[in-house]
């Protein structure tokens, strides 16, 4: 009997584990630890903790501040590009983190051909593709890296890009050691191997769907992280994620519903830890391809039928903001402010004007998952057709799986669609690049060669004003041909167990910025 | 018996080549393909057709007579999509996933223990709670603690699985705390796998409270996953039951004097579970593949949603390997079904 009260007590705290254990509860399981071949969040959380990158973002913010780099300068142009990198800085299994390093990664992302990419086993680099145009040979930004010297090197492009550091910052391209992609090969990042990198954890183990484990590195260049210990949880509802939260078994919730807010802050046992901005934007597109919604003021009638304002409030858990355009309002080169107010009366003598006074009848895709700029897609879709109905339009919902969807949106098979984008890199040339740039006649029908020119412009010049200029004059030639309308920025809900400090979430929608600094109090 | 066994497994091979034929066309038909799933939004197309070419993809689907022409080679003839899976499983290689890059064998075999344990908590708790019940219902016919019995099978069946859950993950872990609410064991416990069944992995090699802390973990998953064969055993046990108590031969064992209680276990019961014994065999199956709501509520790292995913993702590796694997625990559990027939009613002979 005994022995059972004392099994049972030692049952009663075994959620609580280590005080020196922090317990992370993400989405989602891990696709890979080898970062530039992951492209999910749950995935890159993880490994960001123990592989870094060349440039970081301020946390919890967008300006770049120095990583494994710490200082960069460029050429006049900007095609040739150096990067001094830190000093005294080793990999978790001794490797020296040098120019010889740095090398060895990029070509590993940006050459086919490189002995090391294991592309012909199946690592594919895809983001990569998206942030560097391709490997070489397919649309590759980045020419050449060549060694200056043990602390430098020099990486020369094909074109200018005065926004490198930015992208080297994107999340995904963090630098593993050498010897452990060599000794491992394709098995690099899978459970059985993990990662190895400069970072302030050292993997540990990796069960696959249950947890991973990370140690502190005491040898950490910025001095050793505040907990010995991390445990990723992949917990896929977020009913669930809260609930554990509750029951002090994580001490970390990312990704948490809105709805959840209220009780996160009548729960004296936790915080809640929302991003001051989110670099994210949902939209509503309207592919020309289709009549009536080839006639610009067809467009703006339906931009004015629809209350931005009263479906956010709805919908968002007040943490959803109206978009003024389609760069979040923290980042430079913002246009004048969204023009189409939601004024039902307007958008039926826009209608009448174009040819359509008792409206007319369209197919609206509406997306099949919820995303932080769409939390909930099916109502908020119903919601905008019951608003276009009251101008006589008649909105027919549809949907499909959402890998099709992603296929077929470029298609031009949905004539009105929702969709959005979380960014990469915090530059508006991450989204505005993306929705109007060479793949809008595709997305969009909507073929502006003039604004397609600015966008490339931005691209290559490298004063900041300029391109703000060029920026805000491509967001207020969007406002005016209304290929699509800005919806919402949203802003995600996490939440932390009372005793942890020092967490901050990442407005890039990875939830998290480095571990390090977080401590756990007993 | 032996020969029945042995025509039974052979005649297996060919419902198997047929199911790896329906599996791995079935998931093509589905639009898109890895590539598309894995570019996103950003699927630009030099890079759509560079990670096709990586990925295989763009390898004819089922033979390549273009290329067996060209080289005359006849070999040749058969180096498509298809037939390098079938190679592969003759060597017992299910490839690696797209995604993850984890040999499909190496996930398989963690996945696949992860739901037998939680299938076999849930029908444990099935059967043991069903069968007593439906026997208890169907000798008291008729009485409020039939309708009782009954209106609790249905409301079994009725509460979707889901919800069922979430309740039970806020009354049991946020409000009383008592279990704890979703994954297979606590942080700071570890535990070296032997068979994969964390509960019988604890017990073999001593570890108590790792046991201890994984039957916890598995009480709510299995409660809820049970909830619908509890249900369907309580109603199948009942009216077999009433069945074979209006037979001649009960009448005849009643006459002869003996007790109600040895009526109704030996005489009674006996008979009565053959039907049930099917039911359960199939119940099995299907929550084999089935689990994947309880695997989601409390993140059970079990096949279901491993599969589940891999659909989402166009993984063709994982959702080939996966299936094929749970069509192969179906035919057997069938098998095994069939052969239990054999123990409880002599009177069914193989031949």
């Amino acid at each position: 009997m005994k022995k059972l009260v004392t099994a049972l007590l030692a049952l009663a705290f075994l959620g609580l584990a280590s005080a020196q254990t922090l317990v992370y509860g993400t989405s989602g399981f891990p696709s890979s630890l080898d970062a530039v071949d992951s492209q999910d969040g749950n995935s890159l959380v993880v490994s960001s903790q123990i592989t870094e990158r060349l440039v970081d973002f301020e946390p919890g913010g967008t300006d770049l501040v120095p990583g494994l780099a710490t200082e960069w300068s460029a050429n006049e142009d900007a095609t040739v590009w150096n990067f001094v990198l830190r000093e005294g800085v080793t990999f978790h299994d001794g490797t020296p983190f040098d120019a010889e390093a740095v090398k060895f990664n990029i070509d590993r992302w940006n050459d086919p051909n490189h002995p090391y990419s294991g592309r012909d086993q199946g690592k594919t680099f895809v983001p990569w593709g998206w942030v560097f145009g391709g490997p070489i040979g397919e649309g590759n930004l980045i020419q050449e890296v060549s060694v200056v010297n043990d602390h430098e090197v020099q990486i020369t492009l094909t074109k200018p890009a005065p926004f490198l550091p930015a992208l080297f910052a994107a999340i995904y391209f963090q630098f593993s050691s050498p010897t452990a992609i060599m000794e491992n090969g394709v098995a690099y990042g899978t459970p059985s191997v993990g990662a190895v990198g400069t970072g302030p954890f050292k993997f540990v183990e990796w069960v696959e769907g249950e947890r991973i484990v990370l140690e502190r590195n005491d040898d950490y260049w910025g001095g050793p992280a505040q907990v010995e210990q991390v445990v990723f949880r992949g917990i896929p509802e977020p009913t669930a994620r809260l609930a554990e939260l509750q029951a002090g078994t994580i001490d970390i919730a990312v990704l948490l519903s809105a709805d959840d807010l209220a009780t996160i802050e009548n729960d004296p046992n936790l915080k809640a830890v929302i991003p001051e901005t989110e670099l994210n934007v949902g939209y509503i597109a309207m592919h020309q391809a289709t009549e009536p919604l080839d006639n610009p003021l067809v467009r703006q009638a339906i931009a004015h039928a629809i209350d931005r304002d009263a479906i956010i409030e709805a919908f968002y858990g007040g943490l959803g903001v109206p978009a003024q355009g389609f760069i979040p309002s923290t980042m430079f080169g913002q246009p004048e402010p969204w023009p189409y107010d939601y004024d039902p009366e307007r958008a039926r003598e826009l209608l009448a004007e174009a040819g359509y006074p008792d409206g007319f009848s369209v197919d609206f895709w509406y997306m099949p998952v919820s995303r932080p700029y769409y939390p909930a897609p099916q109502p908020i879709a119903e919601t905008i057709a019951s608003y276009l109905a009251e101008v006589g339009i008649e909105a027919n919902l549809q949907t499909e799986d959402w890998t099709t969807y992603l296929a077929d949106y470029q298609t031009g098979k949905f004539p009105m669609y929702m969709l959005g984008w979380n960014a990469d890199y915090a530059d508006p040339d991450n989204f505005l690049m993306t929705f109007f740039g060479p793949t809008a006649p595709n997305d969009l029908g909507w073929d502006d060669a003039e604004v397609r020119d600015m966008l490339q412009q931005a691209r290559q010049v490298a004063d900041p004003d300029v391109r703000a200029a060029l920026y805000s004059e491509v967001g207020n030639a969007v406002a005016e041909a209304v290929p699509s309308i800005p919806f919402a920025h949203n802003r995600t809900l996490n939440a932390v167990r009372a005793n942890i400090d020092g967490w901050i979430a990442s407005p890039l929608g990875y939830s998290s910025v480095s571990l390090h600094s977080v401590s756990k109090a007993e | 018996m032996t020969a029945y066994l042995l025509r039974r497994v052979l005649g297996l091979v060919p419902v198997l080549i047929g199911v790896t034929l329906l599996i791995f066309f079935l998931t093509r038909v589905i639009p898109g393909d890895p590539a598309t799933a894995m570019l996103g939004q950003r699927a630009a197309p030099n890079l759509v057709q560079r990670l096709r070419t990586d990925l295989g993809l763009d390898r004819p689907l089922f033979v390549n007579l273009q290329k067996a022409q060209e080289t005359g080679d006849w070999r040749d003839f058969f180096d498509s999509q298809y037939f390098s899976f079938m190679a592969g499983l003759l060597r017992f290689d299910l490839g690696r996933s797209i995604y993850t890059l984890i040999p499909i064998t190496e996930s398989l075999r963690h996945r696949f223990a992860a739901t037998f344990e939680l299938t076999l908590a849930a029908m444990v708790f099935a059967v043991a709670i069903g069968v007593p019940a439906g026997v208890f219902a169907a000798t008291r016919r008729g009485t409020l603690a039939d309708t009782a019995m009954m209106l609790l099978a249905l409301s079994g069946v009725s509460f979707p699985v889901f919800w069922l859950a979430i309740i039970m993950i806020y009354v049991f872990s946020v409000t009383l705390g008592w279990l704890p609410p979703s994954g297979r064991l606590s942080v700071g416990l570890s535990l070296e796998p032997v068979t994969g069944i964390y509960v019988i992995d604890a017990l073999l090699r001593g570890q108590g409270r790792a046991a201890l802390d994984a039957a916890r973990h598995l009480v709510m998953p299995a409660l809820a996953l049970g909830s619908i064969p509890l249900a369907i055993v309580v109603r199948m046990t009942r009216s077999a039951m009433l069945d074979v108590l209006g037979q001649d031969y009960v009448r005849t064992a009643r006459s002869k004097g003996l007790s109600e209680r040895r009526v109704v276990r030996v005489h009674a019961l006996r008979n009565a579970l053959l039907p049930v014994v099917t039911v359960i065999g199939l119940s099995f199956g299907s929550l084999l593949s089935g689990a994947l709501l309880t695997e989601t509520v409390f993140s059970w790292p079990g096949i279901g949603r491993w599969v589940y995913d891999a659909i989402a993702a166009r993984d063709y590796p994982v959702i080939q390997g996966g299936v094929l694997f749970v069509a192969v625990m179906f035919a057997i559990v069938n098998l095994l079904v069939d052969m239990t027939y054999a123990l409880i009613d002599p009177r069914i002979q193989y031949a």
